[in-house]
């Protein structure tokens, strides 16, 4: 029998309301080769149009860095939008700078394959 | 109660012996080697389960069915119990640290691991949702270790709060309770390295959730109730810096026929339960035969708290 690949979703934000400065937990997967992060708006205040988080990777989980890649915020409450990386190392988090008078409402989920 | 045979054991753990093509019992392979060899392969070894091993999860082979402990909605997420909203999803790590790098698991790379949020009093769950086919004696083991995340250069040895464990058990027939032994190592209170097991034989009241009248959640795991395990204080290894980490063994007995406590051990120390009461609540329509497992963490201080486990091993005596 083959080995079949470990494939894994974590919900690592849900029902969480963003403000200002936001980010998701830091998330280990370093057993993974590959991962889509997805952002779905379930509320929001103010136009998000143009609004991105960015992709941030670490070596301890405690020190960041932009990774490079980002999510546009989907244009309506209810849609989702995904980035995929690959050669990410161990720990990813989302972290999304709002602009004044922007909240929401998000669930982010990573998608993890080894 | 009647201890497992190691000799049953296949050379690959974590499956029972297909009596068709049964194993090399262990016994005759130290025999041909070494009369010193251990008695099993070492990820079993370790344990000492009872006769049939219901789950053995070594995390280096997954996630084995452990996942986010999510709390009971109703038409919308915002219905949930706010001890419950801030829980997240275990994570596969091989404890990794920003002064040496990865420490790895008890064996292998990878162990569960189950992150607080930087805030005190914060806390995660994660849960193994089984049913039981046998009212019987059963038997939790597993191995873990804990720290706080190491983001300042300070022993910080009291920022854990607590790690601990509980079954979220019903019986299977009606007029039967839904019954929830809990335990756990309450490691800093207030600035105080206090280390001493916890119980709980009570629980806060239900609330409803939702309009449609069919679904309650209670938040059983909240930080009321704990009442202190006599005799329950033990010094447990806490290794000199943040990042360094030494596993721990924990035994829990509990008899399903009775739906009673018996025993607790913790590494070198073991304590009397039988005395104690678990919560205990009139079964509810929906759960018979349940067979949860649950283990958590708490943070004490602004900083995560980590609890890792190695393995788990549950066994029963049927």
């Amino acid at each position: 029998m083959p080995v079949l690949r470990e494939c894994q979703t974590a919900v690592v934000a849900r029902n969480e309301r963003w403000t200002d400065v936001a980010e998701t937990e830091p998330y280990e997967a370093g057993w993974a080769s590959e991962i889509i992060i997805f952002l779905r708006v379930l509320e929001s205040e103010g136009a998000l149009a143009g609004a991105a988080a960015a992709v941030q990777i670490s070596p301890d989980g405690i020190h960041w860095i932009d990774e490079g890649a980002r999510i546009s915020f989907p244009a309506a409450t209810g849609q989702v939008a995904f980035v995929r990386l690959a050669h990410f190392g161990q720990y990813v988090r989302l972290r999304a700078e709002l602009g004044t008078g922007l909240a929401c409402k998000v669930i982010v989920t990573i998608n993890a394959k080894a | 109660m009647t201890a497992f045979d190691h000799s049953r054991l296949p050379a690959e753990p974590a499956h029972r012996l297909d009596p068709d093509h049964p194993a090399k019992p262990i016994t005759q392979m130290a025999n041909e080697k070494s009369s010193t060899m251990p008695t099993g392969p070492t990820e079993l070894s370790r344990y000492d389960p009872m006769r049939r091993i219901i789950a053995f999860d070594d995390f280096d082979r997954g996630f084995c069915g452990w996942t986010q402990l999510v709390g009971n909605y109703e038409h919308s997420l915002d219905s949930m119990l706010p001890g419950f909203a801030e829980h997240t999803q275990p994570q596969l790590s091989n404890v990794t640290h920003w002064d040496a790098g990865s420490h790895g698991a008890f064996d292998g790379t990878y162990a569960l691991k189950i992150a607080t949020r930087p805030r005190a009093g914060s806390r995660n769950v994660a849960i193994k949702r089984l049913t039981f086919r046998k009212p019987c004696p059963v038997r939790l083991e597993f191995y873990f270790a804990f720290k706080p995340e190491a983001s300042e250069l300070l022993l910080s040895e009291t920022d854990v709060k607590s790690i601990g464990f509980c079954y979220d058990l019903q019986q299977g027939a009606e007029g039967g309770n839904r019954v929830m032994p809990h335990f756990r190592f309450l490691n800093a209170e207030g600035g105080r390295h206090v280390q001493k097991w916890q119980y709980k034989d009570a629980y806060a009241s239900f609330s409803d959730i939702g309009t449609e009248g069919k679904t309650v959640s209670f938040d059983h795991l909240a930080d009321q109730d704990w009442k202190d395990l006599p005799g329950g204080s033990q010094k447990i290894c806490y290794n000199e810096v943040p990042t360094k980490i030494n596993w721990h063994y924990v035994r829990f007995d509990f008899d399903l026929t009775t739906m009673k406590p018996v025993q607790l051990q913790c590494n070198d120390r073991t304590f009397d339960v039988s005395g104690l009461s678990p919560i205990v609540i009139p079964a509810m329509n929906n759960l018979w035969c349940m067979m949860n497992i649950l283990f958590f963490a708490e943070a004490a201080t602004d900083k995560r708290t980590f609890l890792y486990i190695d393995s788990v091993c549950l066994s029963g005596d049927f």
